[in-house]
């Protein structure tokens, strides 16, 4: 029988590698014509949409900041953040104890020119402002972030519900609480004194949106989400939906001088750097989505990306163990800006159910017992790989209010969690686990989202109770069904996260007034001395007052324990030396109309 | 003929119709609710009920059965409920770069599959054909998402091979710069079972009395393995290549998530993770429409290739 | 339907060729003898079937808890390298953060307390605290004075210097004697941190995982898991597949269209997408949900194949003559026609299995794995995704390792097997 040598599969592999190669090599040049200062940036998560008043998460928030601009904004540098103005004129006129804001407008601020406006550019005034934020009531719009101006304005929830009657929201009827003085000046009547109404005028939900471009861009749902006009330093150019965002410096905005005042260490080089600097100076921006660790640190380091997040689980390869960027990347000019989210993570206990909830003496000391088994300091070591803080305070740090010399009454202590349990008659069955007062099994189920960073948490999680005697069972669904379960008060228990939406500790402190069940207070806690410390707070003015007040709600969630605080995370984020100017912005989702690219690397 | 293609047309609709039977069934009474993702961080169970009233999903199931229904009929399945973007559009714009991928691919994969299945099976049994069967079959047995993890580190960040992701404008750019590792993942993963599998359509047809008869009349046995065996060994490869078809549809999201290649897989995953229900019902009728309408093709040039073949 | 798509999640489809023209062969009762004789010939297939045996002897052991019992043991320190690498020159304890516990409490002066809130079981805790060797036995010792207890109720206006207070004020309340004392001393012992890090070990023989877990261990606990998930979602599809295949072929008309017409559903939906639905509607209760969600989508190759079969051999003489000695359906169908095709039925068994130990994996990474208790190694590897970047490459290797060799096992067995069930594929050797 003739033999015919076959073929090997490596050799042909290769030989096709030989040839992608070869390709590669020849269709390298065409990558030239690019346009001059051009920055990358990346999402870890796929955008939505760019309509601001639909705005649902962080990254297109990122883009919204970018090509819209709110009334305020806040200083690229100082820290705390701190609000300055932006298409207003100065800080509001508060009169009335906090019930009457008046902003004026700087004139001569354009839309970008659009077909709408005939190609020409288009004033910003006060009208815009006014149905901007009385967009966000429009039920059929849906809008996610409505709760910032639910319930404020006079007469704005009136229209709201009369548009769900009718089916169409009256932008044309005037309100008491929303009201253009003149072509320049807008005036805001509130409900309840809010000292905080700053922060939601800064917010990226009330960007200003003109009209016509809304009427003619919308979906079918008034939603514009994919043709944003904004006054903003940028536009949109290219779009890949959940791949790629191109954005290019809007050649009509009207730009400002770079003038920011250093505070952290560091700041000086940036402000030699920058000072006095045309803004914005980079003509594109473009952004990649890349839900792969792996691949996001690889791309960086290949230098196709200027920045990048890095979080737990890679992070041991950029930083030290003492928070320093590594010596091998900080040869190489990469820098690290590194600061504690403003955020907070708390595992809570569902306080409508019965065994576990309440304010019976036995349901605190097996919640308190709980909260005890758990070591947040081994959550920020092993799961987070050093990239987080143990909380202390339900305001975490960066935010008005923080408490830095805090020290909870909570600590990691399972023995003394055993002995409560025991005393509280959590007796141990002959197989070792804990029964319930009434001699039946005893089962906290723990519900966690089914990714791998939750799997540790459940792992964790499931070891401090082991310790206890506590048998814990895993509730692992998608995340939708967590949160239908977690707004119904139906889920027993979980971790759950929350980011600041603006730096203020009401923003934290409302998690748990008992009057936000079904809304924002997840584990549905409810303690009356609780509640009503809250609404003393929400009438005052930050500052030792109200400061006082918080310090009491921390402790009596310390003492009721209906949740357990964890840990806020680093975050770490990584610049290629090309980059000039940067600093991440703790609230501001995008910062790069305030960078540069260095002269050399272009 | 004809009569043939019509009663296999006519045979699709009740399984259409069960497709969406079933799809409604799984995605409409047990699938999770989007409206509490939709909502955003702070809702109340008024903006809950706004928002199912905005989206339908309060409606009874018939009539939210009924829309479904006229949907499939008139061709508009809506828009995504997370971004507005309409699903006709997220098919058009995703369909290219899966295919980009997957088309080059299966053609490639295929070439290499049939040249190595005709070699080893010309020495079958020999040391040879062992060797390239054991090397196979380990290659199959490393998992996937091993492969793309290791292939990404070692030969587009060690060696600078390969860009580690991206996506460009350009059909060729993207073929030949971004999608080439892709390409190679894929073929490693997908060459070994597909020789194995082609080795065995090869053997079937060696064993065949014509092969002997044309040995006997002194056919050369190039000539009988090139012209001979393959033609009719081709028949059950071809079917399938074809039966792999309608797959490219879906992308491979492994490959896409890791590369940033804007397929359709990854935009399955997304639509899944958001509950994103018209995009997903809109994917899977679609794709479904193309199983059975490659299936019927596949018999038709089945009935081509081999004219014995009787279409009942 | 294998070429692309195994780029996505394989539909495990039947491997042999769907429209393969069918090769008559008369079976003879000698079949089953026969193939062992050949197989035994064939010294690769002899070794596959071993370590294939080997795995389930390992899974069985494992799964009695004879071995890797304790695999959740932190027994090593968190990432603790292979024994033959050495220990860490630098341990690697990432931290950025100073360790907050009870032991750091002490350290830190509390500010003053202006709360005047009031603890409602701080007299229980005081208590507590007060008796046996409670708080500090866990930490370093400095702990006693924690200021963090702090009992408000005990004494509520005094609390500002609650902070520095020694325990003495609860310890007259130390004789509320703990009933657990002697256990609590040992839980201790066994699980307190300071006596934890002591006994965990720098190096591992195959290295820990993020926890300090054993890899070893790890890994045989989580081939059970795989291997069982395989082999039991390989049955329930083949089950499913082989039943309504059978019932399809042998009775025909509108039963067959009947069944058909649900295959061509179940075949007609992308693979990845019906998983995901399943799975959604199915929910994560544990091991045996992973079991549904394979076997639930991957009958269909087997219900094509079984059906052919049973058309075939429906008109044969031998079912003929069961029919004139008036077998009933079922027996026809099971005694008489089943024995004659069980080996198409057992080489597709093993070829699911070996897709389906893969799925797992692929199941995994879409948040669909086992629950946290558990560990497969699809767990392991989705886990080790990012160590490997970290440089700690041992648990990939652990379980990509294992799997490969356990796989590359089986899908040599299966060839082998069909080969010798079927030997006119093998093709002679050399004519």
């Amino acid at each position: 029988m003739p033999t015919v040598a076959p073929l090997p599969g490596g050799i042909v592999t290769r030989a096709i590698e030989l040839v992608l190669l070869v390709a590669c090599l020849l269709c390298a040049p065409v990558q030239a014509a690019e346009p001059k200062k051009v920055i990358r940036d990346v999402f870890p998560v796929a955008e939505t949409g760019f309509d601001p008043a639909a705005m649902h998460d962080l990254y297109s928030a990122g883009v919204i900041r970018a090509v819209f601009e709110a009334l305020y904004t806040y200083d690229y540098l100082a820290r705390p953040a701190k609000l300055v103005p932006l298409v207003a004129a100065a800080m509001p006129e508060i009169a009335e104890d906090g019930r009457v804001y008046t902003v004026r407008l700087r004139p001569g601020i354009f839309f970008q020119p659009d077909r709408v406006f005939g190609d020409k550019p288009r004033e910003l005034v006060a009208d815009d402002v006014v149905y901007s934020v009385k967009r966000l009531a429009d039920p059929k719009l849906r809008a996610p972030y409505g709760f910032l101006v639910e319930g404020k304005f006079a007469g704005l929830d009136e229209l709201a519900a009369a548009a769900k009657k009718t089916g169409k929201f009256d932008y044309d009827r005037k309100i008491a609480g929303i009201e253009a003085v003149d072509r320049h000046t807008v005036r805001f009547r509130l409900n309840e004194p809010d000292f905080n109404l700053t922060y939601v005028l800064s917010h990226e939900a009330t960007s200003i949106v003109a009209r016509e471009v809304i009427d003619k861009y919308a979906e079918s749902d008034g939603r514009a989400m994919s043709h944003p006009v904004g006054t903003g330093p940028f536009k949109l150019g290219q779009w890949i939906r959940s791949n790629k965002i191109v954005l290019d410096a809007n050649p009509d905005y009207r730009g400002f001088v770079w003038d920011f005042a250093p505070v952290q260490p560091g700041d000086e080089k940036l402000v030699a750097q920058m000072k006095g600097k045309r803004m914005p100076a980079v003509d594109r921006v473009e952004i990649f989505v890349q839900e792969e660790d792996q691949t996001r640190w690889l791309a960086f380091q290949q230098g196709e990306l200027d920045f990048m997040n890095m979080e737990g689980p890679l992070a041991p390869n950029a930083i030290g163990t003492d928070g320093n960027i590594k010596p091998e990347l900080a040869a190489k000019g990469v820098r690290l800006d590194r600061y504690v989210e403003p955020e907070i993570r708390y595992v809570y206990w569902n306080w409508l159910d019965p065994r576990v909830g309440g304010m019976g003496k036995a349901q605190i000391a097996l919640r308190r017992a709980l909260a005890m088994s758990f070591d947040a300091s081994e959550e920020v070591r092993v799961i987070l790989n050093g990239q987080a803080v143990a909380l202390e305070y339900p305001i975490p740090p960066g935010v008005v209010g923080h408490e830095p010399q805090w020290k909870s009454t909570v600590r990691y202590d399972p023995a003394l969690a055993n002995k409560l349990l025991d005393h509280f008659g959590y007796k141990r069955g002959t197989d070792g686990w804990r029964t319930w007062p009434d001699g039946s099994p005893m089962v906290i189920k723990y519900a966690a989202r089914p990714d791998t960073q939750n799997r540790q948490l459940e792992e964790l999680a499931k070891k401090s109770y082991d310790a206890i005697g506590v048998r814990m069972e895993s509730q692992r669904d998608r995340f939708p069904e967590l949160l239908k379960l977690e707004k119904a008060c139906k889920l027993f228990s979980r971790e759950a996260a929350w980011v600041a939406d603006y730096p203020d500790g009401d923003n934290f402190m409302q998690l748990f007034y008992g009057p936000n069940t079904y809304q924002s207070n997840n584990g549905c806690v409810s303690i009356p001395e609780y509640d009503a410390l809250y609404k003393q707070s929400v009438r005052m003015p930050a500052g030792p007052e109200r400061d006082k007040l918080f310090r009491k709600m921390a402790r009596l969630l310390e003492y009721y324990a209906p949740q357990r605080l964890t840990v806020a995370r680093y975050r770490n984020q990584l610049v290629q030396p090309r980059i000039e100017g940067y600093r991440r912005h703790p609230i501001l989702a995008s910062t790069w109309q305030y960078v540069d690219v260095a002269p050399a690397s272009n | 003929m004809w009569a043939y293609v019509v009663r296999r047309l006519w045979q699709m609709i009740p399984t259409m119709l069960g497709v969406v039977l079933l799809v409604f069934i799984l995605f409409n009474l047990f699938g999770g609710d989007p409206a509490y993702v939709l909502a955003g961080k702070i809702s109340n169970p008024d903006q809950i009920d706004n928002i199912r009233r905005q989206l339908g999903v309060d409606q009874p199931y018939y009539i939210q059965l009924g829309i479904f229904l006229k949907q499939i009929v008139t061709g508009n399945f809506g828009a995504s409920w997370s971004t507005n973007e309409p699903v006709s559009h997220i098919l058009a714009t995703r369909l290219g770069p899966s295919m980009t991928v997957l088309v080059p691919l299966l053609i490639i994969e295929t070439i290499v599959a049939v040249g190595l299945a005709l070699a080893v099976a010309y020495v079958r049994g020999s040391l040879t054909d062992r060797a390239v069967m054991i090397v196979c079959t380990v290659g199959l047995s490393i998992s996937i998402l091993v492969y793309i993890i290791v292939f990404q580190y070692v030969f587009a960040y060690k060696l600078g091979w390969f860009p580690v992701q991206g996506w460009g404008d350009s059909f060729w750019e993207n073929l030949v710069r971004y999608a080439s590792l892709p390409i190679l993942i894929g073929l490693v993963v997908s060459i070994a079972p597909n020789l194995r599998l082609y080795r065995t359509f090869v053997l079937d047809e060696i064993n065949q009395d014509y092969v002997r008869t044309a040995r006997a009349k002194g056919v050369s046995e190039n000539r009988i393995m090139w012209v001979h065996v393959l033609r009719n060994a081709s028949i059950p490869i071809i079917t399938h290549v074809m039966a792999a078809l309608p797959g490219l549809l879906i992308g491979a999201f492994l490959l896409e998530r890791f590369f940033s290649i804007p397929g359709i897989g990854r935009e399955v995953i997304l639509a899944v993770e958001r509950s994103d229900f018209p995009v997903i019902k809109a994917l899977t009728v679609y794709v479904a429409v193309a199983t059975m309408a490659v299936n019927l093709l596949a018999d038709l040039m089945y009935k081509a290739v081999d004219p014995r073949v009787q279409l009942k | 339907m294998s070429s692309a798509p195994d780029v996505i999640a394989a539909r495990p489809a039947a491997r042999t060729a769907p429209l393969r023209r069918e090769i008559p062969h008369t079976v003879s009762p000698g079949l089953w003898t026969l193939a062992w004789r050949r197989l035994r010939r064939d010294r690769l297939a002899m070794v596959s079937l071993a370590i294939v045996a080997a795995f389930i002897v390992l899974m069985i052991l494992s799964g009695l808890g004879a071995v890797a019992k304790d695999w959740a043991q932190e027994v090593g320190v968190n990432y603790a390298p292979p024994s033959f690498m050495g220990p860490d020159a630098v341990p690697e304890a990432p931290s950025g953060q100073p360790r907050v516990d009870v032991s750091d409490a002490a350290a830190v002066a509390a500010p003053a307390d202006d709360t005047g809130v009031v603890d409602p079981i701080g007299d229980v805790i005081a208590a507590l605290k007060g008796s046996g060797p409670a708080a500090g036995a866990t930490s370093s010792g400095a702990a006693s004075d924690a200021p963090g207890f702090v009992d408000p109720l005990a004494d509520v206006m005094k609390e500002i210097e609650g902070a520095r207070r020694p325990p003495a004020a609860a310890g007259d309340a130390a004789k509320s004697v703990d009933p657990l004392a002697d256990v609590m001393k040992d839980i201790e012992a066994g699980k307190g941190k300071a006596a934890a890090a002591d006994t965990r070990r720098a190096t591992l023989p195959f290295g820990a995982d993020k926890w300090g877990r054993d890899v070893i261990a790890k890994t045989i606990k989580g081939s059970e898991t795989s291997i069982f998930v395989g082999l039991a979602a390989a049955f329930v599809a083949t089950l499913i597949g082989t039943v309504l295949g059978a019932l399809a072929g042998y009775y025909g008309r509108w039963v067959d269209d009947a069944l058909n017409w649900f295959y061509s559903i179940f075949s007609s939906i992308p693979y990845l997408l019906l998983i995901l639905a399943v799975a959604a509607v199915l929910q994560h209760k544990g091991t045996m949900t992973i079991v549904l969600i394979l076997g639930l989508t991957g009958w269909t190759g087997v219900f094509r194949l079984i059906r052919a079969e049973y058309l075939k051999h429906k008109s044969r003489e031998y079912v003929q003559a069961a029919d004139a000695i008036g077998a009933s359906n079922a027996r026809r169908m099971f005694k008489h026609i089943f024995p004659n095709i069980s080996h198409v039925v057992l080489v597709q068994l093993s070829i699911l299995v070996v897709a389906f130990i893969k799925s797992e994996v692929i199941l995994s990474f879409l948040g669909f794995g086992v629950p946290v208790d558990v560990v497969s190694w699809g767990s392991m590897l989705n886990e080790a995704q990012n160590e490997l970047l970290l440089g700690k490459w041992w648990q990939l290797a652990a379980a990509g390792g294992t799997m490969a060799v356990l796989v590359t096992a089986f899908s040599l067995f299966t060839d082998a097997l069909r080969d010798a069930l079927d030997p006119k594929l093998k093709g002679g050797k050399g004519h």
